[in-house]
């Protein structure tokens, strides 16, 4: 399999006059298709990997490789044109634009990249039908609940088919009706769209619906769960057990 | 306790309140320049007409402070808005909305008060610069101007006045607000702007109304100087022209940009969508201000135009009314009561007199030359035609460097008036005791003194004979220029008291002199009151508007700040960010200001209409009209920089 992300000894620094080490020599990678969770405790470091990889912040030192592409050294706008064009974001609090409908919310990435408008069109009907928003294309982000705002971002992050969908903590904001809906169309994303998915979260029913788990712990990995062919109450259970070992501070649904 | 905390507010707060800091100082500085203006000793010593000049003042100041009141309440309120969340934090905590209420007055008026005295300290050079101006306007030399009691006392009650009447919207807004609404009443769904086609169709029909009225304004101005227009057809064109600016300004903000996003290839190009539905948002929630705004800067730019211009006429009307230092009149078969020869000796009295040109006015008793002229109906009748001879004509303005005039067995039509240069006398034909006579045209670019009559025709000496002598003139050059106070004691020397014949109970001191130095200090009080006006309103109103603008535009930053932090995150470049955030602060900052001052091209095309109307001099118009616009788009371009870089800064990361 085409490995799309390669983080590789990555250290993170952080401050002035106390300096914390968020990153410590984290070395992993992303198949091409994987849904990928990234569990741990608050301050394990999680936030800061996905930020580095997301290229909104930059490693201390070594190297993060996007479909064998190292990200660093780049400049700002390389770096901004890499995200357009390579990464999808979901983030807890929906950062869906409140003035845009979420018609044009969903769009924004295509546009960005000059996509002809009837192309564009295709590729939002498709996409918002395949994750339950065509009836809300024309309604703006606060006239929606809290579930449609996700899925509406969920549609921004797949619709230019990007190599890697990056969530943090995409549940966060959501109760857990709403969060077993989106974790189902997580799981949809990356089943039926092939879409490379790692998320953040600390919530281990989220993880459960991963294909694998990567467990921080001080900036360091700690612990990695593989679905494999269980099930996800399995998977559930593992996840749970690493918790515990872990010092129980994830959250249990 | 509430003062603790308003104090720590208002240094939390600082940057919120500074454009209103700026906005309330500069005004305060402007009221107090005039206020003390108003009541200056200097102004009072040296002009005698300046008790007009400080009425006009007066007024324009308490109108001033009426238009800040509630610009400022606006701005009070807006920054209540912005607060709202931290006001509904208080009410939750057990404070009383009485205690909000004062605390929010307290942190304003702590503002106002360092306002006030920033402005009086600026206001008091500002004060030195406005009579420069007017010593410049009015001819006479500058010196330091004295500051006077009255002036400041009330510039403080003006304030005073504007800040509790700006406040009054704020403490209407906190006493019924709901603390759910100021907790939460910020996640609004933008309001979609209904009927934006019937909006559109106001957009349109504005337009062609500020055009047609600018036609219609024109057209009036022609028809007026010809003598059969309307003074009530010139204010509707006005008042048509005000409205037509309101609403193309409402109109606009509210459909035009709904409009591109419906065109699709544009919207869907880059941020195109982000940047439409933002202005989109600001322009439909802010669209009256918009409209309040353009009609600001419109009365500004045309105000200031029309005073500009009205001082390039009112040079021009000087030159040709007043060609001699003194002029006199006496009516012929009436003995004078002051001759010629006894006004002489008082002239001498001031100045040598160095020339006097001594003419006759005759009179035919007819109306036959009326006839041609609008002035021809029955409630003209006393009017009758006035007739000058070549020689006393020559003898006028040869030695003023004139071209001499020959009637050559003709005659001429000789007037001071826009009518009379319009009207057609190429049927005239004069048969008059001395001969008959052809017309042989209309005479431009003479002087036209103080003469008893609108006009007359200026016939060969023989022609004279047998009419009748209607007015005896003297010019008179003299060796030196007359002082102002001089002057004024010519002229009182001259005056005599005078019972109207008609039977009136009253008297009066006349004189028949005209003294060209008091023409000269009259005429320079009437542009300086025009002119200072003009720009008082102009510098506050566009001030004002640029002010709000500003406010407005610094105050969406924090929610600018976030929604270009999600498009970074979404791959928009800082290039990109910076120019998406450019598009859309220019055309909110410049919506209001486009249409008014694109305005100076007909208010000068009008004014140069004017003065050609009136056979004066039009040079000058367009320089003073394209200066007016450049300064105006340069004061505006360089705080629409200022608001664009403080914004980028804020709003536009890595």
């Amino acid at each position: 399999m085409k490995k799309i992300l390669e983080v590789d000894r990555v250290t993170k620094y952080y401050g002035g006059a106390v300096v914390t080490k968020a990153l410590d020599g984290i070395s992993l990678s992303v198949e091409e298709g994987e849904f990928v969770a990234i569990m741990g405790a608050s301050g394990s470091g999680k936030s800061t990997l996905l930020n580095v990889i997301s290229t909104i912040d930059r490693v201390s030192s070594g190297e993060i490789r996007i479909e064998g592409k190292s990200v660093s050294g780049r400049s700002e706008d390389e770096l901004s044109a890499f995200r357009r064009d390579k990464l999808g974001f979901v983030f807890q609090e929906y950062n869906l634009l409140d003035t845009l409908t979420v018609g044009e919310n969903i769009l924004l990435p295509l546009n960005l990249r000059r996509v002809p408008v009837k192309e564009a069109e295709e590729r939002l009907k498709k996409v918002s039908e395949a994750l339950g928003v065509s009836g809300e294309l024309d309604k703006f982000p606060l006239e929606l609940s809290g579930g449609q705002r996700q899925r509406a971002a969920c549609a921004r992050a797949l619709i230019t088919s990007p190599a890697l969908i990056l969530a943090d903590e995409p549940t966060g904001a959501l109760d857990s009706k709403n969060s077993k809906v989106l974790m189902s169309t997580f799981e949809l994303m990356n089943a039926s769209l092939g879409a490379t998915i790692l998320v953040v979260t600390h919530d281990a029913a989220v993880g459960s619906h991963a294909g694998r788990a990567l467990f921080l712990k001080d900036g360091k990995l700690w612990n990695e769960v593989i679905r494999g062919k269980r099930t996800r109450r399995e998977m559930y259970a593992d996840i749970l057990s690493v918790t515990a070992a872990l010092g129980g501070e994830i959250d249990v649904r | 306790m509430f003062v603790k905390l308003a104090l720590r507010n208002v240094k939390r707060q600082v940057g919120n309140y500074l454009v209103y800091f700026i906005t309330v100082s500069l005004t305060v500085a402007m009221m107090f320049a005039v206020n003390s203006a108003i009541f200056s000793p200097a102004l009072t010593d040296r002009i005698s007409g300046i008790a007009d000049l400080k009425n006009a003042l007066f007024f324009l100041t308490a109108f001033v402070a009426l238009i800040v009141s509630a610009v400022l309440g606006y701005a009070t309120s807006f920054i209540l808005r912005l607060r709202k969340r931290e006001f509904g934090t208080y009410l939750t905590l057990g404070m009383t909305r009485r205690n909000v209420l004062m605390l929010f007055f307290a942190e304003t008026m702590f503002f106002c008060v360092l306002a006030l005295g920033t402005g009086l300290a600026v206001g008091a050079l500002v004060y030195q610069g406005l009579m420069a101006v007017i010593a410049n306007l009015m001819e006479t030399a500058y010196s330091f101007s004295a500051y006077s009691a009255k002036g400041l006392i009330l510039t403080v009650c003006l304030v005073a006045a504007v800040f509790l009447l700006s406040s009054l919207a704020s403490a209407a807004y906190l006493r019924k607000v709901s603390v759910r609404e100021l907790l939460h009443g910020d996640k609004k769904v933008e309001r979609q702007v209904k009927h934006p086609v019937l909006w559109l169709f106001v957009t349109v029909v504005s337009l062609a109304a500020v055009v047609g009225s600018c036609i219609f304004f024109s057209a009036e101005v022609e028809r007026s100087v010809r003598g059969t227009g309307s003074g009530g057809n010139l204010l509707l064109a006005v008042v048509v022209l005000a409205a037509a600016v309101v609403f193309f300004h409402i109109g606009a903000a509210k459909s035009v940009v709904r409009f591109l996003l419906g065109c699709k290839k544009l919207k869907n190009r880059g941020t195109n969508a982000f940047a439409l539905r933002q202005l989109s948002g600001r322009l439909s929630a802010n669209a009256v201000l918009s409209g309040a705004l353009a009609f600001l800067i419109a009365f500004a730019v045309i105000g200031a135009n029309v005073s500009f211009v009205q001082k390039i006429s009112n040079d021009a009307i000087f030159a040709q009314s007043y060609p001699f230092d003194v002029g006199g009149r006496t009516e012929a078969g009436e003995e004078a009561p002051v001759p010629f020869d006894e006004a002489e000796r008082i002239i001498e009295d001031y100045a040598e007199i160095e020339s006097a040109v001594y003419t006759a006015v005759y009179t035919s008793g007819e109306r036959y030359l009326h006839g041609f002229t609008p002035w021809s109906g029955e409630e003209y009748e006393g009017l009758t035609d006035c007739f000058l001879t070549e020689s006393d004509f020559n003898a006028l303005y040869v030695p003023l460097g004139y071209e001499p005039l020959h009637t050559d067995g003709g005659f001429y039509i000789y007037s001071g008036s826009a009518v009379i240069s319009s009207a057609d006398f190429s049927a005239a034909f004069l048969e008059l005791p001395g001969g008959s006579y052809f017309y042989r045209g209309t005479l431009s670019g003479y002087p036209y003194p103080q003469f008893s009559c609108y006009f007359c025709a200026v016939v060969p000496d023989e022609a004279a004979e047998g009419l009748e002598e209607d007015t005896f003139c003297a010019a008179y050059t003299l060796a030196e220029e007359l002082s102002g106070e001089e002057a004024r004691a010519l002229e009182d020397a001259l005056s005599y008291e005078y019972t109207p014949p008609s039977g009136e109970e009253y008297t009066y001191f006349r004189c028949d002199y005209d003294i060209r130095e008091l023409a000269r200090m009259a005429m320079n009080a009437n542009s300086a009151e025009f002119i200072v006006s003009a720009l008082y309103l102009a510098v506050v109103f566009v001030f004002l508007a640029m002010a709000i603008l500003a406010l407005k535009t610094l105050s969406e930053i924090p929610e600018d700040r976030r929604r270009y932090g999600i498009l970074c995150r979404l791959g928009v470049s800082l290039r990109e960010q910076s120019r998406t955030l450019f598009g859309q602060i220019f055309a909110f900052f410049f919506l209001p200001f486009a249409l008014p001052v694109c305005l100076s091209i007909p208010a000068g095309l009008i004014c140069r209409q004017i003065l050609r109307l009136s056979d004066l001099a039009v040079s000058g118009v367009a320089a003073t009209t394209g200066g007016i616009a450049l300064v105006l788009t340069a004061v505006y371009a360089l705080y629409f920089t200022a608001a664009w870089l403080v914004a980028k800064k804020n709003i536009v990361r890595e």
